[in-house]
């Protein structure tokens, strides 16, 4: 559905997004991350047709961007961290405005209006001023408004900013729905949890290149399956560092604690004998417990 | 697509209590104000000098003096006890004149007069030239008497003087007004305050348009296809319309509201087809500063701090505040360089000379022009900050 290929941007002598390339696939809700300033922004709006690129190719529904930009619109939506919306007017009347200022025909504008409603649980507020809604009410309408052209591609950028857990798990429920609508969605966040909890699929930026991409469960299950923790009394740090000289796959992670970057069963007896034989007494060995935000700041903090 | 950007911006100004005071309330109560604080200005039958008179004197010349100052409709006066040593700012006049003993008998005895510290140059000669046709005409009738009885003396008779009146020597007639007719305090100050009310759109119309920058709106715009030039006319378009009802409530406060209060009622003397091409040029000289201003600008705070000082030193500087006719010549050149300058010469054309499109067709195309190039600007440095923004 969105194929990048080669994609560089530069302010001035800051590059922003170097030779990026990436390939989203329909019916997917992609997890975008990346520390500030990795070029996550910059992506999204040149995606959306917000900013220039200096080179390299886009395809959305394998048209070039740079061409068909009007026509791709029409069939996206960016849906802004920022609450993009008027205060001063009511949830029915920001739908109605809009939907009124895209050109859709006025009884498809009043069917995708029913739907944006509908899904984000707005019936009941409908002649409230937006003003005057919670938090979690406000982030709905800034969807609902996304939903108004009926898109094939949701862009979110950090749409749970500043609400309660009740209501972003609501949101997270109502994003994940979209995948069975058969929309696809591109979402950034820095709350990890909630990449793993909606997205399938997953691209890790820094420095403007994608450094990981992939299937987040095969990811995880990779970095999971290499690694063991060996739990033990406490040993003093100078013993455990030796031991770690002498067979290069343990790590020491505290005085209590060591990890070992294999489970081959060899590997693993000789590890064991290995602490044995230096008077380290073994409490229990686990399989190593990790999540995307390990994976996310072990790769990211790499070459700083 | 500017059906939906009309509704909104209508719906956003209605209930924006604010921007309804500074649009419709404040320029409407101006003209109320000043209709009636300036109604005396152009009616001949008021007086306008205030004066207090001691005689010491006592004689037949100092009573007709006297009496000839109390007659005249120009001047209220007072006539105070030989006693009274209070000096003219007590008295709560302009000129206190004393007439000092001797004032028959002595040829050269002067009047004295004291002058009150806030009484301008123009008050003043006004003063001595009332004070002059008074004497004059009290010594060419003494003169005239003098001349009557010698010629009795001699056995024959000289006819009586005649009374001059202003009015058998002097017609006067304003330009391109007819015979009956004088400008009014009305006339006058409904363009100024139209002018300034309509320049008032910065405040509502920038504060919104910031609001939307701030809040990515505009950028959700953008992805909607929505394109510069239509967003400017998406703003443009609501707010001449919000312009034209200022006009014309305005007018309407001219014309049937400060009557009520005794001062002279509003006519549209000129073309109303002009009256509405200049009212849109002038919306959209307006409209184009508002959405300079609102481009320019960081936050709301400084878009009505700019605004709202930027209106008053051009209202200033383009006769709105001051008429322009009582300016100094190179002020009066200087306040060429206020769009408001312009625009109220337009009105003024209307409502005063009762002009046509042809007599306001120089301020329109400047006011068009001056409108089109602040948008022009405007969408230049917008688009450079909405690309910075995504």
């Amino acid at each position: 559905m969105i194929k990048i290929d080669k994609l560089c941007k530069s302010y001035g002598e800051k590059k922003a997004l170097d030779n990026l390339c990436l390939d989203i696939k329909a019916n997917s809700i992609f997890g975008l991350l990346g520390p500030n300033g990795a070029g996550k922004t910059t992506l999204i709006s040149i995606l959306n047709g917000l900013t220039t690129f200096d080179s390299g190719q886009i395809q959305i529904f394998d048209k070039p961007l740079s061409k068909y930009i009007k026509d791709i619109r029409q069939r996206c939506s960016l849906i802004p961290q920022s609450l993009a919306f008027y205060d001063n007017l009511s949830v029915k009347e920001n739908l109605d405005f809009f939907a009124g200022i895209q050109k859709i025909a006025t009884a498809t504008a009043k069917k995708n209006i029913g739907y944006a409603i509908e899904i984000n649980r707005l019936d009941s507020m409908l002649k409230q001023k937006a003003a005057t809604l919670s938090g979690g009410q406000k982030r709905r309408l800034n969807i609902a408004i996304g939903l108004l052209n009926n898109p094939d591609i949701l862009f979110f950028d950090e749409p749970t900013v500043g609400i309660d857990p009740e209501s972003r798990n609501e949101i997270l429920d109502t994003i994940r729905s979209f995948k069975q609508d058969n929309k696809c969605v591109i979402y950034t966040s820095h709350y990890m949890p909630e990449i793993e909890k909606i997205c399938d699929q997953v691209a890790i930026i820094n420095a403007g290149q994608i450094i990981k991409q992939g299937d987040i469960c095969s990811m995880l299950e990779r970095e999971m399956g290499n690694q063991l923790i060996i739990e033990l009394y406490e040993t003093p740090i100078a013993v455990l560092q030796e031991c770690c000289e002498l067979f290069s796959l343990l790590t020491v992670i505290n005085s209590s604690c060591l990890q070992l970057a294999s489970k081959k069963p060899e590997y693993i007896s000789q590890a064991l004998s290995l602490l044995e034989n230096n008077n380290v007494k073994i409490k229990q060995v686990n399989y190593a417990n990790t999540n995307l935000e390990s994976i996310f700041i072990n790769l990211t903090s790499k070459g700083r | 697509m500017f059906k939906s950007m009309l509704i909104k911006e209508f719906l956003l100004v209605i209930r924006d209590k604010h921007a309804l005071a500074a649009l419709f309330v404040m320029p409407a109560v101006f003209i109320l104000i000043m209709s009636l604080a300036l109604k005396d200005v152009f009616n001949e039958q008021k007086a306008m000098l205030s004066l207090a008179i001691v005689d010491q004197d006592s004689s037949e010349t100092s009573q007709e003096f006297i009496s000839s100052i109390q007659g005249n409709k120009l001047i209220n006066s007072k006539l105070l006890n030989v006693d009274d040593h209070k000096g003219v700012d007590q008295q709560n006049v302009q000129f206190l004149i004393l007439i000092l003993e001797g004032y028959e008998q002595e040829e050269n005895k002067q009047l004295q007069i004291q002058v009150a510290s806030d009484v301008s140059q123009t008050v003043l000669l006004l003063f001595k030239a009332q004070m002059m046709q008074i004497i004059m005409q009290q010594k060419l009738a003494s003169l005239h008497s003098l001349q009557q009885s010698r010629a009795q003396q001699m056995g024959f008779d000289i006819p009586d003087a005649v009374d001059i009146n202003e009015n058998d020597i002097m017609n006067i007639q304003y330009a391109k007004l007819s015979a009956d007719e004088k400008p009014t305090s009305t006339q006058q100050s409904v363009p100024s305050w139209i002018v300034f009310g309509l320049f008032f759109v910065i405040i509502p119309m920038s504060t919104i348009f910031i609001s939307e920058r701030k809040q990515n709106t505009l950028m959700r715009l953008s992805t909607m296809n929505i394109t510069i030039p239509a967003l400017f006319a998406g703003k443009i378009i609501p707010y001449m319309i919000i312009n034209q009802l200022q006009v014309w409530l305005m007018i309407a406060v001219g014309m049937y509201i400060v009557p009520l209060f005794g001062a002279d009622a509003l006519t549209i003397g000129g073309s109303v087809t002009a009256l509405i091409v200049i009212s849109f040029a002038l919306s959209l000289a307006a409209i184009g500063l508002s959405i300079l201003i609102a481009t320019v600008v960081d936050s709301v705070e400084q878009a009505t701090t700019i605004g709202g000082i930027l209106n008053v030193l051009l209202g200033a500087i383009g006769g709105v505040m001051v008429p322009k006719f009582v300016m100094p010549e190179f002020m009066q050149e200087f306040a060429n360089i206020s769009p408001m300058s312009w625009g109220l010469e337009g009105f003024l054309d209307l409502f005063l000379r009762k002009g046509n499109l042809s007599d306001v067709l120089n301020e329109v195309l400047a006011l068009t022009l001056f409108g089109l190039v602040l948008l022009f600007i405007a969408a230049i440095i917008f688009n450079i900050k909405i690309r910075k923004v995504s």
